[in-house]
C-alpha cells in the first residue's frame, strides 16, 4: 500500500507530495562538554529502528508546513503515537 | 514617466475577440464561440497579496475577518481570503474596483509573481481528476474552501468556489514559471469535454450567478 502522511493543515494525502526531513533526534545537545565526535554521532548516526519511529516530514507540494509523525518502518504506514511516548 | 507594460504569462492559441487596457494589462474580456464552456479563464492581471502575522486572526483586511482555520475561505465584496495556516493567509481580488493596499508591511503584492486561472462551468470535476488527485468534491468542506497540493504535479493553491456540477468552478494559483506548461496540461485534459479559452466576462457573470 503506498504512503499516506497526515499533515496537520491539509490532512491525509498521497505521500509523494511530501519530503522525507530524517529522524526526530530530539533537541541539540548542550554545547558545553560538546566533542566533535558526540556532535557527528548526533548529526550523521541514525538507530535505523526496525518499527515505530518518530519522523520529520515537510509538505513539499502542499502547504509548506514542516510537522512529525510516527512511522512503522517494517509497514512503511503511519502510526497513531506510541503509549510510551 | 513612461508607462511598463505588464504581459501575463499565459497565452492561448486563440485570440481573443474583445480586450481592454488596466492598470497596464491587456485584459482579455471576451473570445469568439464562448458558448456554454467549460472554460478556461487568465486572471493574471488581478491583483494578489500574502499577509503574514504571528497574530493574524486580529486582523482586518477591508473590514474582513480573517477566517478562522487553516482551509477555510471568505468572499466578501469581490475578495477572496484563503487561510493557509496559522499564519498567513492568501487574498485575491475578483471583481469590483481594485481595492487600494493596507499601509501594513505584513502585505505582500505576489501578483507579478504567480499565475492566477478560473476553470469553471460543467464537468470541471471530471478534467480535475485528470490532472490531480487532490478531492475537490469532500462533503465534509463548505464551499468556498482551499486546498494546496499538487495540479498536474504543479504546487498550487486551489479554491473551490462551487461544487455543484453544472456550475462548479474552482481558481486556482501557481509559479508564474509553470503558467506555460499547466495551460498545454490542462486544455489537453479538457479537450474531450470541449474545455476552451473564456475572456473575464464570462467568470463576473458568473460569479454574480453564483453570489449576487
Amino acid at each position: 500500500m503506498a504512503l499516506t502522511i497526515t499533515c496537520p493543515i491539509c490532512d491525509k494525502r498521497n505521500g509523494y507530495e511530501f519530503r522525507y526531513g530524517g529522524v526526530d533526534k530530539g533537541p541539540r545537545p548542550d554545547e558545553e562538554g560538546l566533542t566533535p565526535t558526540s556532535w557527528c554521532d548526533h548529526v550523521h548516526m541514525n538507530k535505523c529502528v526496525a518499527g515505530i519511529q518518530k519522523e520529520w516530514w515537510f509538505h513539499r507540494d502542499g502547504c509548506g508546513a514542516w510537522f512529525t509523525i510516527y512511522r512503522d518502518t517494517t509497514t512503511n504506514l503511519e502510526v497513531d503515537k506510541p503509549e510510551a511516548n | 514617466m513612461k508607462n511598463i507594460i505588464r504581459r501575463s504569462p499565459v497565452s492561448f492559441d486563440s485570440r481573443p475577440a474583445k480586450t481592454e487596457m488596466r492598470d497596464n494589462w491587456t485584459v482579455a474580456l471576451e473570445y469568439e464561440a464562448e458558448e456554454t464552456g467549460p472554460y478556461l479563464i487568465d486572471l493574471s492581471h488581478r491583483a494578489r497579496w500574502d499577509f503574514q502575522d504571528v497574530d493574524i486572526s486580529k486582523i482586518q483586511t477591508w473590514g474582513m475577518n480573517v477566517p478562522e482555520s487553516p482551509g477555510q475561505c471568505l468572499f466578501e465584496n469581490g475578495i477572496i481570503i484563503n487561510r493557509m495556516n496559522r499564519t498567513q493567509v492568501s487574498i485575491w481580488h475578483l471583481s469590483g474596483a481594485k481595492p487600494d493596499v493596507p499601509d501594513n508591511p505584513a502585505f505582500t503584492d505576489v501578483t507579478d509573481t504567480t499565475v492566477f486561472l478560473a476553470l469553471f462551468s460543467k464537468d470541471i470535476f471530471s478534467i480535475t481528476e485528470k490532472l490531480t488527485s487532490l478531492y475537490f468534491l469532500d462533503p465534509l468542506k463548505e464551499t468556498p474552501f482551499l486546498l494546496q497540493g499538487p495540479f498536474s504535479h504543479i504546487p498550487c493553491q486551489i479554491v473551490t468556489l462551487e461544487k455543484i456540477p453544472e456550475r462548479s468552478g474552482i481558481l486556482f494559483t501557481c509559479s508564474r514559471g509553470y503558467a506555460r506548461d499547466i495551460i498545454a496540461s490542462i486544455l489537453e485534459a479538457g479537450a474531450e469535454f470541449g474545455l476552451r479559452p473564456a475572456g473575464e466576462n464570462v467568470l463576473i457573470k458568473w460569479l454574480n450567478e453564483l453570489w449576487g
